[in-house]
């Protein structure tokens, strides 16, 4: 993402115009723009002219159109963000007061308009206009029998397939239709890999299973590769990185990220942060656990008392609809760099965020031990 | 008994019945000693034709020398002749289905005048006249054919099947036919079904209809008997086309009694000529509606009492009645095809029951008991009966290379279930790789990879037998990769053997915290098994040192009873897998310090646990596989209650398909039925392989599982649990979960809760959970369900759900 041009003014009103470059600033922009916000952007409208004998005629109109946002939906899987909401400028085309869904393009400027910008949402300009080097890794969670097709990106985790393939168990007698079934297993994901992984712009493919299934899936890819002479995975082949990890669901990824081998290529990206905090986070849970407080009340209470070392908060939170809410959780973040800690916002849609997600979407490490943080909680139960 | 009596008792006609009565009465006067009863009969031959009763009456009446005579007149000799084999039959739809054939049925269309049918009474002139010349013009009345048009019902088959028989059923029924016509029949009878079959396409499509007597619509009393009729008629029809023969030859012998009301065949075969069949109107079920519903058809035809609807609503033509009755040119290469190749093993299927049917028809006489395609056992009952050898299944635990599956291989070769040149081939070709020690386990580890690794991955099964007791071994891997699969293998199996490996080193790091020996003993213990063997292997390696023994079993019973087994129920036994000592042969020579039993006596002395046989079924799928071409869907697993037997109908779950079972395997061996606790394999029919996964759940569809997809769940911690994501394991299934909340954690002893709503729950606390499942609609788990929590290939938890 690109930042065009930035008018804030001093009551933190104002406007930011952004240049998305890729997929993934539709993530970035889901996560600053927010119902009742007002956003400009190119559209494309179909308008329909009736004639005065009565026939109509539709035209598909290019235009610039000026919303107040109602409701925003961003899809994933193909990195489109869908705001809905009502004119609030009059031009040619429409009126004041006619419902539009915008579809944000990539490589067309958009301007969004806020009547107050808070530090969490500049932080998230700031962040997604930060030209860094982009680690893209793709991903392959597998076990026996069925694989999650990943893409991973700074912010977001993908899901891209999920296979399922009946392997035969082996059976007294007779291991040939389980050794089938394995390399018909081996083959689906092949087929997949190719389909949804652009070799040249991952930076590490990874393959992560129990067992040998990744390393029999890597070398199935390779020797699969070489007899059909497909060049990118050739090209490609110091890339196809296997680790180790318990079993094939998504949840996976948390320890794949987690181990030596992907550590050691991720060390600086922002979600090896996310993941190691989380990491740090569970341990004082074991460890000391009036030094580990996780859920909004008990958080908040901590914040107060000044005693939060690092916050991770889920942008997940942020997205409220609820502004009193969105500003609590921004004068937590606020507080706790005021005072010296860290706070840290996970993406919601990574491994780690989804992590917090299931805390409540809000944890924190406490400098010091604080007991009977949820106390008030049981009395009001 | 007789449908056409049944018929003439009906009201149906007593209107007409009483006015012709009336009329003949008036017209013969009171000189003629006839009871009304023989005046009726004659009225409802010539279908209320008074003039003909009459005439009929006084012809039996004035010479009076023949009393007995048969009260109707003879069809012409030809259509006699062409039909005697098959005018009659059991069944209606096959009655009018062979009376259709017949060469009679072209004639009274052809011939109005003539035949002295229903349509008869308008002759005009001109047709008299134009018939006048010809031969059978002036025929004495006493010798004229009785003509009738047959009514042709629309063959409606129940749920629009078109009830033709199977190919292969077709031809059993060609091969059976010859048969029978070969010892029963002359030559003459034999030709009889070809020929008509040869003949019926030709017949003239232009059949009037007379409007039916039954086109009044049934008194009370008369839907009761059609309902009587109805049942009789059912049964027989799986395979109508094989009567015939039968009766014919039933019914030669019957000839000589025409009056006798018990001799049933000779009245049926005389007056199917003139009943209008209405109770072919029902039709007969198709095999599909036949296998699906069963006994239940007939209850479902009795429903249907409005039959008179279908009488007037049209009569096709015989040639479209015919047309498909018979195999078409493609079904025949067809049956021929997978006659020699085996092919289509789903018609050789229905190729059984038909035949089981035949038999049972070919046994009864009059006795129309339907015929069941699923025998009826009492399970419990057999099983209670049963003096069959005691099963037993054990899950072999234990760390990574504490020698399990050379153990089980050594094992199995002691008892002679593996011969000595397997074990040589192994250890030949283990050599070749450098894994000279390995043959025993190559017997249980049978993929390249598990070989070249040396590492067991996936349970492996096998059997063998003592004097007392057929075992089935699950041999687990110790790999903390394929934990899953030891759960899976544990789920399976009523007791645990415990391998330790007694060298210098190997046992204590086996039961660190990270070891699979204490991971495997307390998830064996959370499923369920309460019975555990501690083999303590590979004493060889410490020079049978007793010192090492002592100090191994000291450790190993303190942790288990902390681990919740009774001491009672753990017993240990020192061995060595690789030299074979003490595992079938004692081996006092280099133990002289033990004198206990061997390792087969103390499995001898492991009786498996009460099982719920009487609870409604569960089988927990193991694997899903292809059993063979004669079973393309087959699955394995472990029946965890009830019972089930051959075609029983299974739903799984949590697909909702359902299923029939074709066979059942019992170690390897077929078998009638199965009770909870044994590992069976089933070839199922009527289910896609794809609704069939590994951990779904088969069931009786009486009382199934409900799939949850959020549940609670009492847990023992293993380790720290917060909200957080999850593996949930029970058998094969592993599902991906997640902890929503933790509701309340539990005193152990008292039972009390200790905290609401705790913030975490850190390890060996009892706790109760509330868990969801992130993926799919649901797993099928029910109440009593132990499960098992893993995250980061570490057992977090082990729960019941509640």
């Amino acid at each position: 993402m690109r930042l065009i041009r930035k008018s804030i003014e001093r009551d933190m009103s104002g406007s930011v115009t952004l240049y998305p470059e890729e997929p993934e600033d539709m993530w970035h922009a889901f996560n600053l723009i927010r119902p009742s916000d007002t956003v400009r952007a190119p559209a494309i409208r179909r308008v329909t002219t009736e004639s005065r004998t009565g026939s109509t005629n539709s035209q598909r109109v290019h235009t610039t159109l000026t919303i107040s946002v109602r409701k925003i939906d961003f899809d994933a899987q193909g990195g489109q963000l869908h705001i809905n909401g009502q004119v609030t400028e009059e031009n040619k085309i429409v009126s004041v007061g006619m419902f539009h869904t915008l579809d944000l393009e990539l490589h067309r400027n958009f301007t969004l308009i806020k009547s107050e910008w808070d530090s969490v949402t500049l932080g998230v300009v700031k962040e997604a206009c930060n030209p860094g080097d982009r680690a893209e890794i793709g991903a392959v969670v597998l076990q026996e029998g069925f694989a999650n097709i990943c893409f991973i990106t700074e912010y977001m985790t993908i899901l891209r397939q999920r296979i399922e393939v009946p392997v035969p168990r082996k059976r007294v007698g007779s291991t040939t239709s389980y050794e089938k079934g394995l390399q018909k297993f081996y083959d689906v994901v092949y087929q997949s890999i190719i389909r949804h992984f652009d070799f040249s712009a991952l930076k590490v493919i990874l393959l992560a299973s129990p067992g040998f299934t990744a390393e029999g899936l890597k070398d199935y890819l390779l020797l699969t590769a070489l007899q059909t002479d497909y060049k990118p995975i050739l090209h490609s082949k110091k890339k196809f990185v296997t680790v180790h990890c318990s079993t094939g669901h998504i949840h996976s990824l948390n320890e794949v990220l987690k181990s030596p081998e992907v550590a050691a290529t991720l060390a600086d990206t922002k979600f090896a942060k996310e993941t190691k905090a989380m990491e740090n986070f569970f341990e004082m849970m074991e460890k000391d656990e009036f030094r580990a407080w996780y859920g909004p009340k008990e958080v908040e209470r901590a914040v107060d008392k000044g005693a939060v070392g690092t916050l991770l908060v889920s942008n997940s939170l942020f997205r409220s609809n609820n502004v009193a809410e969105r500003r609590k959780y921004v004068r937590m973040v606020e507080e706790v760099k005021k005072g010296g800690g860290t706070s840290l916002v996970l993406s919601s849609i990574h491994e780690s965020g989804i992590r917090l997600d299931g805390l409540g979407g809000i944890a924190a490490i406490l400098t010091f031990p604080l007991h009977d943080l949820d106390e008030s909680d049981v009395e009001e139960g | 008994m007789s449908r056409h009596k049944n018929i003439r008792n009906l009201d149906l006609h007593a209107g007409q019945l009483r006015k012709g009565l009336a009329q003949v009465r008036k017209t013969l006067g009171t000189e003629i000693p006839v009871t009304d009863k023989e005046i009726q009969e004659s009225l409802w031959y010539y279908y209320f034709d008074v003039s003909k009763t009459i005439n009929y009456i006084l012809s039996q009446h004035a010479p009076a020398e023949n009393p007995k005579a048969k009260p109707q007149p003879q069809p012409s000799r030809k259509a006699q002749k062409g039909t005697s084999g098959i005018s009659f039959s059991l069944s209606s739809y096959m009655a009018h289905e062979h009376v259709c054939a017949s060469p009679r049925t072209n004639l009274p269309g052809c011939l109005p005048g003539i035949g002295q049918g229903h349509g008869s009474e308008k002759k005009t002139a001109t047709e008299l006249g134009f018939f006048r010349d010809c031969p059978w013009g002036n025929v004495p009345e006493h010798r004229r054919g009785e003509i009738i048009v047959e009514r042709i019902h629309p063959r409606g088959g129940l749920l629009g099947g078109s009830g033709k028989m199977s190919k292969l059923a077709a031809l059993a029924k060609a091969r059976k036919e010859k048969a029978v016509a070969e010892k029963k029949q002359d030559g003459e009878e034999k030709a009889s079904v070809s020929l008509l079959a040869r003949l019926a396409p030709k017949a003239p499509a232009r059949a009037p209809t007379p409007i039916s007597k039954s086109s009044l619509p049934p008194t009370q009393e008369s839907k009761q008997e059609i309902k009587q009729k109805t049942k009789q008629v059912i049964m027989p029809e799986p395979q109508p086309e094989a009567e015939p023969e039968k009766i014919a030859a039933a019914s030669s012998q019957g000839l000589g009694h025409p009056e006798d009301p018990k001799t049933f065949f000779p009245i049926l075969k005389d007056k199917s000529i003139y009943m209008p069949q209405f109770t072919s109107l029902l039709g007969s079920p198709s095999s599909f509606a036949l296998s699906f519903f069963g006994e239940r058809i007939s209850t479902i035809k009795m429903n249907t009492t409005n039959q008179e609807t279908f009488a007037i609503s049209g009569a096709p033509t015989a040639a479209q009645a015919k047309a498909f009755s018979e195999p078409s040119p493609d079904d025949i290469v067809i049956a021929a095809q997978s006659g020699s190749k085996g092919l289509n093993n789903a018609r050789k299927k229905t190729d059984k029951p038909v035949e089981k049917i035949e038999a049972a028809v070919q046994a009864m006489a009059i006795d129309n008991a339907p015929v069941k395609t699923r025998k009826k056992i009492d399970v419990l009952e057999e099983f209670k009966n049963a003096k069959t050898k005691e099963s037993a299944n054990f899950v072999v635990i234990g760390h990574v290379d504490a020698g399990k599956s050379t153990l089980m291989g050594r094992l199995l070769y002691d008892c002679g279930v593996i011969d000595e040149r397997t074990i040589q081939k192994f250890k030949a070709e283990a050599e070749k790789i450098g894994k000279s020690s390995f043959h025993f386990a190559w017997v249980l580890d049978q993929t390249d990879e598990e070989r070249s690794r040396g590492v067991t991955m996936d349970i492996a099964t096998n059997h063998f037998s003592t004097a007392s007791t057929n075992f089935t071994i699950l041999d687990a891997p110790g790999h903390r990769d394929f934990v899953p699969n030891m759960i899976a293998g544990a789920s399976q199996a009523d007791f645990a053997v415990l391998v330790l490996d007694a060298s210098t080193g190997a046992f204590e790091s086996g039961f660190q915290n990270n070891g699979q020996t204490r991971e495997h003993t307390l998830l064996a213990r959370a499923i369920g098994i309460s019975r555990i063997i501690v083999a303590v292997n590979k004493l060889d390696a410490v020079n049978w040192n007793h010192d090492r023994y002592i100090e191994i079993t000291q450790q190993m019973s303190h942790f288990l009873s902390n681990a919740g087994f009774s001491s009672d129920s753990t017993s240990f036994v020192p061995c060595s897998g690789l030299t074979g000592a003490n595992i079938v042969h004692d081996a006092r020579d280099k133990m002289p310090w033990y004198n206990g039993p061997t390792l087969i006596q103390t499995l001898e002395s492991s009786k498996p646990q009460s099982r719920g046989i009487s609870s409604p079924l569960r089988i927990t799928i193991n694997d899903v596989f292809r059993g063979g071409i004669q079973n393309p869907v087959s699955i394995s697993g472990r029946i965890e209650a009830g019972s089930l037997q051959v075609a029983d109908t299974l739903l799984t779950l949590p697909s909702k398909e359902s299923a029939t079972v074709k066979g059942i395997e019992i170690n390897e061996q077929s078998s009638e039925w199965a009770v909870a606790g044994h590992n069976v394999t089933l070839h199922l029919s009527g289910i896609d392989i794809i609704h069939l996964k590994p951990g779904d759940v088969m069931c009786s569809p009486e009382s199934p599982i409900v799939p949850l997809s959020c549940f609670d769940l009492k847990i023992l911690s293993l380790e720290t649990i917060t909200p957080m994501l999850v593996g949930i394991h029970r058998g094969r299934l592993n599902a991906s979960g997640r902890v929503v909340s933790l509701l309340e954690s539990i005193d152990k002893t008292t039972g009390k809760t200790l905290k609401k709503k705790p913030r975490h729950v850190s390890p060996g606390v009892i706790a109760r959970i509330k868990v969801e499942v992130t993926l799919g609609a649901g797993i099928p788990v029910e109440k009593g369900n132990k499960l098992v929590l893993r995250l980061g290939g570490k057992t977090v938890a082990a729960g019941i759900v509640e």
